[in-house]
């Protein structure tokens, strides 16, 4: 078993027995994002799952995502719960929704993900810049020989939508 | 599906002191709330005879709390959970007698939740190792609950135009009924000023947003209709009850939108079909503020207003003491102190027994004022018909009607 990744006074355990999330990780530390594709019915999912959440069949393959999508919603932390973000504060942490089957198979439906905003060299955006609307695309944040977190940055692309963040 | 109205009744309440340093285990705390909720109901050990509780790993089990008191069990189970089990769990020991399992079931939460266990994840939960499904949040600074809502919170503002001011009436209200409780740790009452004027925590969460983290454990007695008449207080019915309702994609439910929906939206057809009533016949609520969001974002999704305009409902006295429906009379989780939802239900009760604790002399015996100024009364006049509105996250919740 490879040893706990320690991470901002965290320990983060990703077992040799890990069928959710090992090979994920593998992937993002080669700057990869992945996600699972139903092989029957072909529609993605994430977090890491075992079965179509809208077919229910077992089989899936990863599938390799643009990693470019839209801040829906976020969150600005002042008060930091884990000591090791304590001296990031205030930090971003954004509700990234992907461009791949957004609004699909049901209109209420998309792949979201959570990360921290940041800047391209890993430090941490400033809180001013970050609203719903804007544009990003994934970033790796190296961790281990096994393992890297995806977080996101901002493009210069166009919003998509109503840009907005709290006055 | 109405089999159950008006069979089942809650005949016993109690809780121990709210407070920030108990100096106590939690085995102590259970075992005095489950005491008041026996005496309470006039019923002695003897009489109970099914034990529910519920917990993160933060408590005792029932198997140390009933034999402490003398009660030979015979059902009981231990639940993992927080927000929202009071009222899974009040329909669950109806089940259990429903099937002949038992007759009485005693249902408590016990936990040093300021002192030991901070239910905002500091201290021992913020220790844990991190793996698993928590690795697709937690690793990102995202760990309290308040972390865990905010992006639900903030996107209800920017779809609806909902702001801090009207969010912050909550606390204010709350506030004012806190001054009406001897029970509850805040008793001050603030303003809409002092809640946005308090310090950050997390976006769109200010300090007073936040409920109080508690030392207390608090114990709720079910039976049946037939049982109750013979317990000492009025008793009070259950018309209708909905457990751990969840929107699809529980384990990541921002991959299904709209991510404002709470699980209200699914659990309300059930209870109010149970009731047979809708929003319009309920006379108090009790929606859950763990954060001043979440008692708004039930109240809409249950129908209490339309979906989008709970920041008006919620600004709009509605909510008060004195107003038409008015929501956590005890002070709730802002004010009286933090219990995972099993004080709105035993307040209510309260309310329902028309014996609610508050500053009139003759409470107890059903007499009051109606004065709702500081230190006076907080009895609602009349009530008939009262609600409780769990919550343990945007996409699980559960509910409980229940009558005079």
């Amino acid at each position: 078993m490879p040893q706990p990744v320690q991470y901002r006074g965290m320990s983060l355990i990703v077992p040799d027995n890990d069928t959710e999330w090992k090979e994920f990780y593998a992937h993002a530390r080669a700057h990869r994002l992945v996600v699972r594709k139903c092989a029957p019915c072909g529609l993605l999912r994430y977090p890491p799952t075992h079965a179509c959440p809208w077919c229910m069949a077992l089989g899936w393959n990863w599938q390799e995502v643009s990693g470019r999508g839209t801040i829906y919603s976020y969150e600005i932390v002042h008060h930091a719960i884990q000591p090791g973000f304590r001296e990031l504060t205030p930090y971003a942490v954004v509700l990234v929704e992907l461009d791949e089957q957004r609004g699909q198979p049901t209109p209420d439906e998309s792949l979201r993900i959570i990360a921290n905003l940041l800047r391209p060299d890993l430090t941490p955006e400033g809180p001013a810049e970050v609203a719903i609307g804007k544009r990003v695309r994934v970033i790796f944040q190296d961790l281990a020989d096994h393992m890297a977190l995806p977080q996101f940055t901002l493009t210069d692309e166009p919003p998509q939508g109503r840009v907005w963040r709290l006055p | 599906m109405k089999a159950l109205r008006d069979k089942y009744c809650i005949v016993g309440v109690g809780e121990t002191e709210y407070s920030r340093a108990s100096n106590r285990t939690t085995r102590a705390m259970a075992v005095e709330a489950v005491r008041h909720a026996i005496l309470d109901a006039g019923l002695t050990a003897g009489d109970v005879d099914g034990m529910l509780d519920y917990q993160g790993g933060d408590s005792t089990l029932a198997n140390h709390v009933a034999p402490d008191l003398g009660i030979r069990l015979n059902f009981y189970m231990d639940v993992m959970g927080g927000g929202s089990s009071t009222e899974a769990l009040v329909g669950l020991a109806m089940g259990a007698i429903e099937a002949g399992m038992c007759q009485t079931v005693a249902i408590y939460r016990s936990m040093n939740g300021y002192s030991e266990f901070r239910i905002g994840g500091t201290g021992a939960r913020a220790a844990q190792p991190v793996r698993g499904l928590d690795l697709a949040q937690v690793p990102f600074g995202m760990r309290s609950a308040g972390q865990n809502f905010a992006p639900t919170f903030l996107r209800h503002m920017y779809e609806y135009g909902t702001t801090s001011e009207q969010v912050a009436h909550v606390k204010v209200a709350h506030s004012k009924h806190a001054s009406q409780n001897p029970k509850a740790l805040l008793k001050e009452r603030v303003t809409v000023a002092d809640v946005v004027g308090s310090r950050w925590i997390v976006t769109p969460l200010h300090l007073l947003d936040c409920c109080l983290e508690t030392d207390n454990a608090t114990c709720v007695i079910v039976t049946s209709a037939e049982r109750a008449r013979d317990c000492r207080p009025r008793p009070v019915h259950i018309l209708g009850v909905a457990g751990r309702v969840s929107k699809p994609r529980l384990d990541f439910h921002w991959a299904h939108g709209p991510i404002t929906r709470v699980a209200g939206y699914y659990a309300k057809d059930i209870v109010f079909g149970q009731a047979g009533i809708g929003p319009d016949d309920v006379d108090l609520t009790g929606s859950y503020d763990a954060f001043t969001f979440t008692t708004m974002l039930q109240l809409e999704e249950y129908g209490f207003c339309k979906k989008g305009e709970g920041g008006h409902h919620v600004s709009s006295g509605v909510i008060e003491l004195g107003g038409r429906r008015p929501n956590n009379t005890s002070g709730g989780h802002l004010c009286e102190g933090y219990t995972h939802g099993m004080s709105m239900v035993i307040e209510n009760v309260r309310q329902l027994r028309g014996t609610v604790d508050d500053y009139c002399p003759k409470a107890a015996e059903g007499v009051h004022t109606y004065d709702y100024a500081p230190g006076r009364c907080r009895q609602v006049k009349d009530a008939e018909i009262a609600m409780n509105l769990g919550w343990a996250m945007p996409p699980l919740g559960s509910a409980l009607i229940l009558r005079r």
